[in-house]
């Protein structure tokens, strides 16, 4: 107990000698070697809080949290925290590298002109699946049918997951139904509430992400899940020498793809470090570190050179033009949708 | 013939079922896979991942530190809520001080989330959780020294009175000998209440302090390795300790509790 | 007694229980009685755009602002969220009803153990209980996997009958028994304490007038036990009643309780006044628990 004390006071000690800089970041979601590269090139400390999901970042951010000089929001947070006025606007003089974006992920819906954010990594909202099991079955794997008609389900009762989040899940049977993931009639949604009450049955869980461990265990056969969770459990998978690989496919009839964006909140007290690092991590390799190890699309023309080449061929994570069209990034809901939907949600879990 | 062999069998297998998960989360600690599925072969890895885990031990030093903290701070006011309770059979007290403990805590985690924010425009973390933990000790403290302090012949504070004792010098050397074991034993349990406290830490906590508590959910949540059983079977190891040295050293810990 | 104490307290005797009681008092006064009743204005108010709370008062009129009832109106008029608090009484009770049949025998076997037995039979109740919470529900996520004995064996045995495959994890039953698991030494500790009490004489006479063993257990020892298994319940119903960490680790498709809805409220929807609301509900029905509890406890304790 005292050596971990000890060891406490050492640590918080050399954090107080050099410039810090204050990283709110999604678990696993920057290489520790980027982390030890900049730390020395800027000779300063990388202090990093993480969250999992961004409304429990919003939450958090709302709840007071603050002293944070780069977030890592997905589009419609960042939507959100313009807003509500908590960032800060972007010094492109002291932002280089910006020109490696590639400009089909610039000038978003949500940050028109790029005010504020720089894109980061993008994951897709998608399937995943255990190769063998959906081949002997003779099962589809191009399309969100697969999760949501009972005809395809019968043959997987019991070994399909979905994500516990309700705003991706209601986007997937949006997207089936020929909808807008963005569409917030309310008739819409009804009709996506009825989509996944039907389906449910068959599911054997809302799950949050230990479906990468259920998968690669072989217990989960299909997911509704983030291309670089499924990813990570076929890297999994292959590591324990599996009989099958865990495969991630874009469905025909479009998905989400949450692009995540480096942005300065207001409460940051380093604002020079914070467009150091942002530059530093558009530099191609840097930025490449992080998809080589977790999977992540990558935005940045100038990685691509860095990137592993059969991670550059996966269209799951590097999503051809014809494919792209079919994406949508969400959008921010106000207070009135989120309640309706937070309503149907209940109904959804309680049928 | 009292205690004939169905009662054995039914005990002995209450007891299996409160003992097998735990025996399960120890054994997979030394698993030498990520899985946590079938067994594989033997391993020390995870405990050496934990000892190069920084936010794990950055968390486990911050429990550490807001349960001895809140505990300490609780166990003062426990025990002036315990004797007021006792002595001067105060309702209002009464009811502040049982009805956290009765409560679901959500209840109380939320509603601290709100106060901490609206009014006192506290932002979260390191504060906020000890404030929180201090909230809901206090009743467990004062339930055990009221306990103590009901099984007692008033008789010895009029006769330390009577022989001209005051008040101070009553406490100091009559109650406070005396109630000193169901203090400690409100002590430990406000201890361990709030090192293993999730919910309440979970809203009151903020982003800049995580716990281990809060590190261990979103492991679960998130990617769990054998690295959970590590810190789990090392956490058993010293609550173990904790508790056998406190019935070495006050045993009439466990009446406290019970 | 207390008019008694009341006149014998001298001056310095009145200051000593101003001393005594006011630290604890002023503590609780502000972290939980002020937090409580900010909770109940919060639930008269709107939410905010972003998620906390619209202001009480602004100036542009643009802006939500005030007092309103929209949160109490929007739960009395959806029957879907009475119908959460309806199941999660359901599960509440079956959880006591469960931990109550299993702790039954355990604590009767350590009240009649010799004297010298019974502390360290205590102990190891109160041992698992010592490790932390999550941990304990970690371990049936490990226990009830597919791949685990436990299933492989249930499985195994449906088979044989050719019933299909049950996924035990991730379902409510896997809720039910970490649920059960947790709260169990909740229910020992009382019945215990209040068995170890009974006078062993009195099953002796029953016996001499000729009771046999279940007519002693359910004449006797069960109505004297009564006080504990009221307490032992109410330690079990109200945490579970509140409980959503259980929910969200293990529960499948269905697995929703009022905790998991209250978080979700501060959490997802960013909806505090709601949230407030449905943490309002939930303290009323606890309250009318408790009072239900106590007052039974009572009338029963003197019965017997």
């Amino acid at each position: 107990m005292r050596r971990i004390c000890l060891l406490l006071s050492l640590l918080s000690g050399a954090a107080l000698a050099a410039d810090e800089l204050h990283l709110y970041n999604w678990n696993n979601y920057i290489s520790a070697q980027t982390i030890e590269r900049f730390e020395t090139e800027c000779a300063c400390k990388v202090v990093q809080d993480y969250y999992s999901d961004n409304e429990e970042m919003l939450a958090k951010l709302a709840a007071g949290a603050s002293g944070y000089d780069i977030i890592v929001p997905t589009g419609n947070a960042v939507e959100s925290l313009i807003r509500q006025h908590a960032l800060r606007p972007l010094d492109k003089n002291h932002l280089p590298h910006l020109k490696n974006i590639n400009p089909a992920y610039l000038d978003t819906a949500f940050d028109l002109g790029n005010v504020y954010s720089v894109p980061y990594a993008y994951t897709i909202t998608l399937l995943g699946y255990n190769s063998q099991k959906i081949a002997e079955l003779g099962l589809p794997s191009d399309t969100w049918a697969v999760i949501f008609e009972p005809r395809y389900l019968e043959k997987l009762k019991g070994r399909v997951t979905v994500l516990d989040s309700q705003r991706e899940l209601i986007a997937a049977a949006l997207k089936y139904l020929g909808y807008s993931a963005n569409d917030v009639i309310e008739a819409h949604w009804q009709q996506a509430r009825d989509l996944i009450i039907r389906a449910k049955p068959y599911w054997a869980a809302f799950n949050a992400s230990s479906y990468i461990k259920e998968l690669t265990v072989g217990d989960i056969w299909l997911v509704h899940g983030y291309s670089n969770d499924i990813f990570q459990a076929n890297l999994d998978a292959q590591k324990a020498g599996r009989p099958f690989s865990v495969v991630a496919s874009l469905p025909k009839e479009g998905a989400v793809l949450s692009l995540d964006s480096m942005v300065l909140h207001n409460s940051g007290p380093r604002p020079d470090l914070a467009h150091r690092f942002i530059d530093f991590m558009l530099d191609g390799k840097n930025s490449a570190e992080l998809t080589n190890l977790i999977g992540s699309g990558n935005p940045n023309l100038d990685a691509l050179q860095y990137v592993r080449a059969e991670i550059v061929r996966d269209k799951s994570v590097f999503p051809d033009s014809v494919q792209l069209r079919h994406l949508e990034m969400l959008r921010d809901l106000d207070r009135k949708q989120r309640r309706v939907l937070s309503r149907i949600w209940t109904e959804i879990k309680l049928k | 013939m009292r205690r004939g062999p169905w009662l054995w069998a039914a005990a002995l297998a209450v007891y299996a079922f409160l003992y097998l998960p735990l025996v399960i989360v120890i054994v997979y600690s030394f698993n030498d896979s990520r899985l946590n599925a079938e067994w594989v072969g033997f391993t020390w890895h995870w405990y050496e991942v934990l000892l190069h885990d920084e936010d794990m031990l950055l968390a486990a030093g911050n429990s550490l530190f807001i349960a001895l903290v809140s505990s300490s701070i609780a166990t003062v006011l426990g025990t002036m809520a315990g004797i007021a309770m006792q002595r001067y059979n105060l309702r209002l007290l009464s009811f502040m001080v049982l009805t956290p403990v009765a409560m679901p805590e959500v209840l109380l985690g939320v509603s601290l989330l709100l106060f901490f924010i609206q009014v006192l425009n506290l932002t979260l973390g390191m504060i906020s959780i000890i404030l929180a933990h201090i909230t809901f000790s206090i009743g467990f403290v004062a339930v055990i020294v009221r306990a103590r302090l009901a099984g007692m012949d008033d008789s010895i504070f009029e006769a330390a009175r009577d022989l001209g004792a005051t008040p101070w010098q009553t406490f100091r050397h009559v109650t406070f000998p005396l109630i000193l074991p169901g203090v400690v034993a409100g002590w430990l349990m406000a201890f361990t209440l709030s090192i293993d406290d999730f919910v309440i830490t979970f809203f009151t906590a903020g982003v800049g302090v995580s716990t281990l508590p809060l590190r261990i959910y979103s492991m679960i949540k998130i990617a769990v390795t054998p690295e959970v059983n590590a810190v789990s079977t090392i956490l058993m190891l010293l609550t173990l300790t904790m508790i056998l040295l406190a019935t070495r050293f006050a045993p009439d810990v466990l009446k406290g509790k019970a | 007694m207390n008019e008694q104490e009341k006149i014998r307290l001298t001056p310095a005797a009145r200051l000593g229980k101003w001393l005594v009681s006011g630290p604890p008092f002023l503590f609780l006064l502000l972290f939980f009685v002020a937090p409580s009743i900010i909770m109940v204005l919060a639930s008269f108010r709107y939410p905010g755009e972003f998620g906390a709370l619209a202001p009480i008062a602004s100036a542009d009129s643009d802006t939500l602002h005030g007092l309103t009832l929209e949160t109490y109106e929007f739960f009395f008029s959806d029957i879907i969220y009475s119908y959460v608090f309806f199941k999660s009484f359901l599960v509440a009770l079956a959880t006591t009803l469960i931990c109550l049949t299993l702790a039954y025998p355990l604590a009767l076997l350590i009240a009649r153990s010799p004297k010298k037995s019974r502390d360290l039979m205590v102990l190891l109740v109160v041992l698992p209980f010592a490790s932390s919470f999550l941990i304990r529900v970690y371990a049936w996520m490990i226990l009830l996997g597919p791949q685990a004995a436990l299933s492989q064996v249930i499985n195994g045995m449906l088979g044989v009958f050719g019933i299909a495959q049950v996924y035990l994890l991730f379902s409510p039953f896997a809720v039910l028994v970490a649920m059960v698991y947790v709260h169990l030494p909740f229910m020992v500790l009382p019945l215990y304490t209040n068995l170890e009490k009974h006078d062993p004489s009195l099953l002796d006479a029953a016996q001499d007038l000729g009771a046999n063993a279940w007519q002693r257990f359910w004449q006797v020892t069960f109505p004297l036990s009564l006080p504990g298994i009221f307490s032992g319940s109410a330690l079990v119903f109200i945490p579970v009643l509140g409980m959503f960490a259980i929910p969200d680790i293990l529960g499948g498709t269905g697995d929703m309780l009022i905790g998991n809805l209250i978080k979700e409220q501060f959490l997802a929807t960013r909806d505090w006044p709601f949230g407030s609301t449905l943490s309002i509900m939930l303290t009323i029905v606890v309250l009318l628990l408790v009072w239900l509890a106590v007052r039974l406890g009572r009338t029963r304790g003197r019965y017997a």
